[in-house]
């Protein structure tokens, strides 16, 4: 292992667990475990699994100007994000390039944070400092003073419920992007969810699998005890612990961007994911004036990103030597995403999940290649498309969505 | 991950750098990917195999393995014709990652030359490589 490779504290863990390891962001992290991929992918659509996501950075912004700064620099209008609501959004760069994407907690006017991706901390917190100048606002990088776990899947709710205390109290009124608590236990917010033994932790209700959930930051010490409580007491329900490619095939079939691969270098536009920005009602223009705003402007020779379902569980390599074809043969851009959601398959001429309601059991879930496109033109649902890597070609269509009947949007007391 | 020492690495077959691993027996070479590749690239979801008859050169790309996450083309380690295809793999890919020597093989080549199979690497040589 290069010595500058960081690890989190469940590092050991996952080696005792026998993870197939890679680099990620900087950070040797679990691919997969001893159960496999698919089934890692499998158990969040059908009970829940956990992840290690503590190689995230969180940012915290306080003082008189930390909604000025914020509202300036992030993508999404916060001034209707009440306390204790977080919100999807992006940075970006003069150029209308995403610098990453990001969730943005509100705790008050004066005290927000953020959570960025892998090895963003330092860049993200200087990009902040840049553009505070002379405003009143304290901003600190987190990383690596807070660990974070997932735990994904329709039985989510019902496993924490026996690690916190007061779970019925913790639940109630907890919408999808709202959180409770905090991992500092001198922050005021501190006791609203602690874990049995008393140990602070920040509940949000989020994550990036598509699916019902949570996202859990407390202090680095206490992610090991809470990680094994979890496998502990969701074992009967088929809980397990989820690697990184498990999280790459389900926030795919949930048509959610990977930064860095989806969301990057180009302009912030003609994308699936409009909601990340602060688009009028008739989305003619923006509600309120951001970094990189002027810049989201259309032009010609603008790419557009569109996603796709294949015809079959079969892929193609991902990257810019993979091509994207019409019916003419004609190449009109590239592939930035291609996994397999073993999940779904193709019936009757739609997908279905087997997480779908009242699924037939002569249904069998054989999984449906999916991801993203790079083109240059305007493209509607249905079209077809080649992706041509080499010699190896698949058919594909482009969608609208992906993975059907996902869950994170649901009331949490359907899961209770 | 498999740690090096822990891969079943068989002493009756041979390996190439690709990590095939082949094995002549009775004028036939049965040929497979090893306890490595199917360990580095997890759980297999698809195989893409030839037809029967085809013919390729040594080094020849002949199939793919699909993983969740990767494509993965397979090459022959020595030329040849193909004599048959693992159909079980078409129901059952994950036979690769579960028994990738014997359940898991992918094709039977008839050998054009089967002096091509001295050229690989045996067991010791393989091991030197993945050692790095």
């Amino acid at each position: 292992m290069n010595t500058g490779t960081k690890t989190t504290p469940l590092h050991q863990w996952h080696l005792d667990a026998g993870a197939h390891m890679a680099d990620f962001g900087g950070y040797d992290m679990p691919l997969w475990y001893a159960t496999g991929v698919k089934n890692e992918h499998l158990a969040v659509l059908t009970s829940a699994g956990i992840f290690d996501t503590s190689h995230m950075a969180c940012i915290t912004v306080d003082g008189k100007d930390a909604f000025a700064l914020l509202n300036y620099c992030v993508t999404r209008n916060l001034a209707p994000l009440a306390e204790g609501r977080c919100v999807y959004g992006a940075f970006l760069d003069e150029k209308g390039h995403c610098l990453d994407d990001a969730l943005v907690y509100k705790f008050a006017d004066t005290g927000f944070m953020v959570c960025v991706n892998a090895g963003m901390g330092e860049s993200i917190t200087a990009h902040l400092v840049a553009h505070a100048n002379h405003k009143d606002v304290n901003i600190a990088d987190l990383s690596g003073k807070i660990a974070k776990m997932d735990i994904q899947g329709v039985n989510a709710a019902r496993i924490l419920s026996s690690l916190i205390q007061s779970p019925e109290k913790v639940f109630d009124h907890m919408p999808y992007f709202s959180f409770k608590g905090h991992f500092d236990s001198g922050h005021p917010g501190a006791g609203a969810v602690k874990l049995n033994d008393g140990t602070p932790v920040l509940l949000s209700r989020s994550g990036y699998t598509g699916e019902f959930g949570f996202e859990i930051f407390l202090a680095p010490h206490a992610i090991v005890d809470l990680w094994q409580d979890v496998l502990t007491t969701g074992k009967d329900l088929g809980l397990t612990a989820c690697g990184l490619g498990a999280r790459d095939s389900l926030r795919a079939g949930a048509c959610l961007p990977l930064s860095h691969q989806d969301i990057g270098h180009y302009k912030f536009i003609n994308h699936p994911w409009d909601f990340s920005l602060p688009y009028t009602p008739d989305k003619t223009g923006f509600t309120k004036t951001f970094l990189g705003s002027d810049a989201l402007v259309p032009e010609p020779g603008d790419m557009f990103v569109f996603p796709f379902a294949g015809n079959s569980l079969r892929k193609v390599a991902a990257g810019e030597t993979t091509g994207a074809y019409d019916h003419n043969q004609e190449q009109i851009g590239h592939v930035l995403t291609c996994v397999t959601d073993m999940g779904i398959t193709w019936h009757d001429g739609r997908i279905v999940s087997i997480a779908s309601p009242n699924l037939s059991d002569n249904i069998k879930i054989k999984g449906i290649a999916c991801g993203f496109v790079m083109v240059s033109r305007q493209l509607q649902p249905g079209t077809q498309l080649t992706l041509k890597e080499g010699k190896r070609t698949i058919d594909v269509s482009i969608v609208q969505d992906i993975r059907p009947d996902r869950t994170a949007r649901k009331k949490l007391s359907y899961f209770i | 991950m498999k740690k090096i020492n822990d891969l079943n690495l068989p002493e009756h077959v041979k390996y190439t750098k690709d990590h095939e691993w082949a094995k002549f027996e009775e004028e036939v070479v049965t040929i497979g990917i090893t306890d490595y590749a199917q360990d580095q690239l997890g759980e297999i979801v698809f195989v893409e195999m030839p037809e029967v008859v085809d013919t390729f050169s040594a080094q020849d790309e002949f199939g793919t393995v699909e993983s969740v996450k990767a494509v993965s083309a397979l090459y022959m380690p020595i030329s040849g014709e193909v004599v048959a295809v693992n159909d079980n793999l078409e129901d059952a890919p994950e036979l690769v990652n579960e028994d990738c020597y014997q359940g898991g093989w992918i094709i039977k080549i008839k050998p054009a030359d089967s002096a091509e199979m001295d050229a690989l690497m045996d067991k010791a040589a393989y091991l030197e490589m993945l050692k790095g």
